[in-house]
């Protein structure tokens, strides 16, 4: 099977800066890999199998060795499409790309909290089945793939035809991220360039509420004395 | 090195730290041809760099032409404010000039965006940028360096020069720096507070793209060795503390106390009225001078930037971005030379040694190589702030007794001062010779 895996498609919502007036900043971050990536990736492989075929896709400003680094054989960048605030439209551009890659089985992206719509509407934008919240993913004997995800309590398991728009997330960590050889050699490989034209947007972000903030406390003394108020205030806030 | 050692190597030079000095040095063997991986800690370079600083700017112009418009610098500074702090006075020597922007002789920046354009300027000559690595150990071989290793990688390399900062792991590795004295060290405290543009401008009577630069003394840091800075940035405005390590344990003050006590000084707060926290962080400065320069040059390895020590503070002003770049540019030439012979033993290094010497960074290093010693003493911080403002309310509260001179209104404050003469004397003796 043949499956596209999309990583570094937007910017990580830690570089931005939320002034007080609403405004956000992004200063100068730029495309990096989501926390669910990694997951994306790995669900990507699964489905592709031994034989088959995972081929990388990210767009924007971000380093696109990422996916190579970490084993895929061949990727490709749109370059021209920076970060949007339109979901649909960031979806819109994904569809572009994916649709010059050839015949493909799945598709992978992060499903990240914090752009929600985007795996949605990359599936509307290609006209496939989408699940989301996807945990694992296996091949099955009769050519369909076998997902898991948590449905609350409860692990759900469903056998889904391709093609399809498969949303993962990360279950932690990424067990092991690639070394420096690893990275330096992904560096050397070739990367496709796709042209696509960046959609225009429907919707436009003009401020967002500002994060919760919890004060710091800062617990001075000796030692032993800064410890001790340490246990008491978690035992106060009932975390011990 | 011999042939087949040379053969044997993945890049001819490694940097590790992607800050000015690692980015220069990178940028300069880069453009010349040889392969450089430039290798840094933080996620993006500029990730680990405290927010910004004043950029003495005009060494970037031998490796930039246009630095000042090309780069993403925030003010060009024309106003430098020395300010003598009390609790409740104040005595400023403030020194505006419109011949400090034509041609631009310093800069505001933000290090997050400074750096990471320098690394693009790397990238585009040339040399691999590889971000989210750290350098753990050197490879060395028969007391030769001969590349670095990075958890379970090992990479090699002709020469490997070490740009990794303040507490540089790579140059303790190699022998050359042991654990620096507390008086060679101080921490920095520092906020970036956010405001509008025109409102920096008005306060800091500052025209436009124009800034200020303040260094503060006194009342800030509570008779602890060290000082205030205050500069303005394009939208922000950078203040904080610097504070001698030995000092500020021995007193056993709090170094965010200090901080937090100067951004709420009643003739500070004004500057920062309604503005908004953006970053907020703390940082080790290299503060010994001279004296905390030891070898720059191993086989295969030499060290830049404040990694070698390479940090001034005259009281007037703190350089360390300036000399960064200098002690790269002269690095860079040697080890190019070094790359051309095939020869990477110290006396062919050792021509960064001489290089740098000669040049301004050696020279300034020189010059103030008593400022380090002048800037302990402990009048500089408690005394000369209450006297200089007792002499001038000597002047100014014309409360209808008959005036007096100058020189006999100084004479009285210098009574009641715990500063006496021969203290005066001496200082000034120390202050002519320091600075």
């Amino acid at each position: 099977m043949k499956a596209i895996v999309i990583y570094k498609w937007a910017r990580a919502t830690a570089s931005a800066r939320v002034r007080e007036s609403g405004e956000v900043d992004w200063g100068a971050a730029k495309m990096t890999a989501g926390d669910d990536d990694p997951a994306a990736l790995d669900v990507a492989k699964a489905i592709a199998g031994a034989d088959g075929d995972v081929v990388g896709l990210t767009i924007g400003d971000g380093e696109a060795a990422w996916a190579l680094a970490r084993g895929v054989a061949t990727a490709f960048t749109a370059p021209q499409v920076g970060p949007l605030a339109d979901e649909s439209a960031t979806a819109g551009a994904l569809a572009q790309a994916v649709r010059q890659l050839g015949e493909v089985d799945a598709v992978v992206i992060g499903d990240d909290p914090a752009h929600p719509g985007v795996a949605p509407a990359l599936a509307a934008h290609l006209g496939w089945p989408v699940v989301l919240a996807v945990g694992s993913a296996a091949l099955s004997g009769d050519g369909r793939v076998v997902i898991t995800r948590k449905a609350g309590a409860e692990v759900e398991t469903i056998s889904l035809v391709t093609p399809v728009v498969l949303g993962a997330v990360a279950a932690g960590e990424e067990a092991r991220p690639p070394g420096m050889m690893e990275t330096i050699k992904a560096r050397k490989k070739p990367i496709g360039e796709l042209s696509v034209a960046a959609p225009a947007e429907a919707v436009t972000s003009t401020q967002t509420r500002r994060p919760a903030r919890s004060g710091a406390k800062l617990l001075g003394g000796e030692p032993a004395e800064a410890a001790a108020a340490l246990v008491t205030e978690l035992r106060g806030d009932g975390l011990l | 090195m011999t042939a087949d050692a040379d053969a044997d190597v993945d890049f001819d030079v490694i940097v590790v730290g992607a800050g000015v000095a690692g980015c220069v040095s990178a940028f300069q063997l880069a453009t010349a041809g040889r392969g450089v991986l430039l290798v840094e800690r933080g996620a993006e370079p500029g990730a680990k760099a405290l927010s910004g600083g004043v950029f003495y700017c005009r060494v970037m112009e031998q490796v930039f032409p246009g630095f000042v418009e090309a780069a993403p610098v925030e003010r060009v500074i024309t106003r430098n404010c020395l300010s003598f702090l009390n609790p409740s006075s104040f005595v400023n020597i403030d020194y505006g000039d419109q011949r400090l922007a034509s041609p631009v002789n310093a800069v505001s920046v933000l290090r997050a965006k400074l750096d990471a354009w320098l690394a693009e300027q790397c990238e585009s000559a040339g040399a691999m940028v590889m971000p989210g690595f750290r350098v753990d150990r050197l490879l060395i071989e028969d007391g030769q360096v001969r590349g670095i290793g990075a958890g379970e990688d090992e990479l090699r390399c002709k020469v490997v020069i070490a740009a990794d900062g303040v507490n540089s792991f790579v140059s303790r590795d190699a022998g050359l720096r042991s654990k620096d004295r507390t008086n060679h060290l101080a921490v920095g405290v520092k906020s970036v507070i956010g405001l509008d543009r025109a409102v920096i401008e008005d306060r800091f009577n500052l025209e436009d793209g124009q800034g200020a630069a303040y260094a503060v003394v006194g009342d800030c840091t509570k008779g602890v060795g060290g000082g205030g800075f205050m500069y303005t940035n394009l939208e922000s405005v950078s203040i904080g503390v610097v504070l001698r390590l030995d000092d500020l344990k021995r007193r056993g003050a709090s170094a965010t106390d200090l901080h937090d006590g100067f951004l709420n000084h009643r003739f500070v707060a004004p500057f920062l009225k309604g503005g908004e926290l953006l970053e907020y962080g703390a940082h080790l400065v290299a503060e010994g001078g001279l004296a905390m320069i030891r070898d720059l040059v191993k086989p295969g390895l030499v060290v830049i930037g404040e990694a070698a020590g390479l940090a001034l503070n005259t009281g007037l002003t703190v350089r360390g971005m300036d000399l960064a770049a200098g002690s790269a540019i002269a690095a860079a030439r040697a080890v190019d030379g070094a790359l051309e012979a095939g020869d990477y033993s110290p006396a062919t290094l050792g021509e960064y040694r001489q290089s740098l010497q000669e040049c301004f960074v050696g020279r300034d290093m020189e010059t103030f190589r008593r400022a380090p010693a002048f800037l302990e003493g402990t009048r500089m911080f408690n005394d000369y702030g209450p006297l200089l403002a007792d002499v001038f309310h000597g002047v100014y509260n014309l409360d209808l007794r008959p005036r007096r001179h100058l020189l006999k209104t100084a004479r009285a404050a210098l009574r009641s001062s715990p500063v006496g003469w021969l203290d005066l004397a001496r200082d000034g003796w120390n202050a002519l010779r320091a600075l």
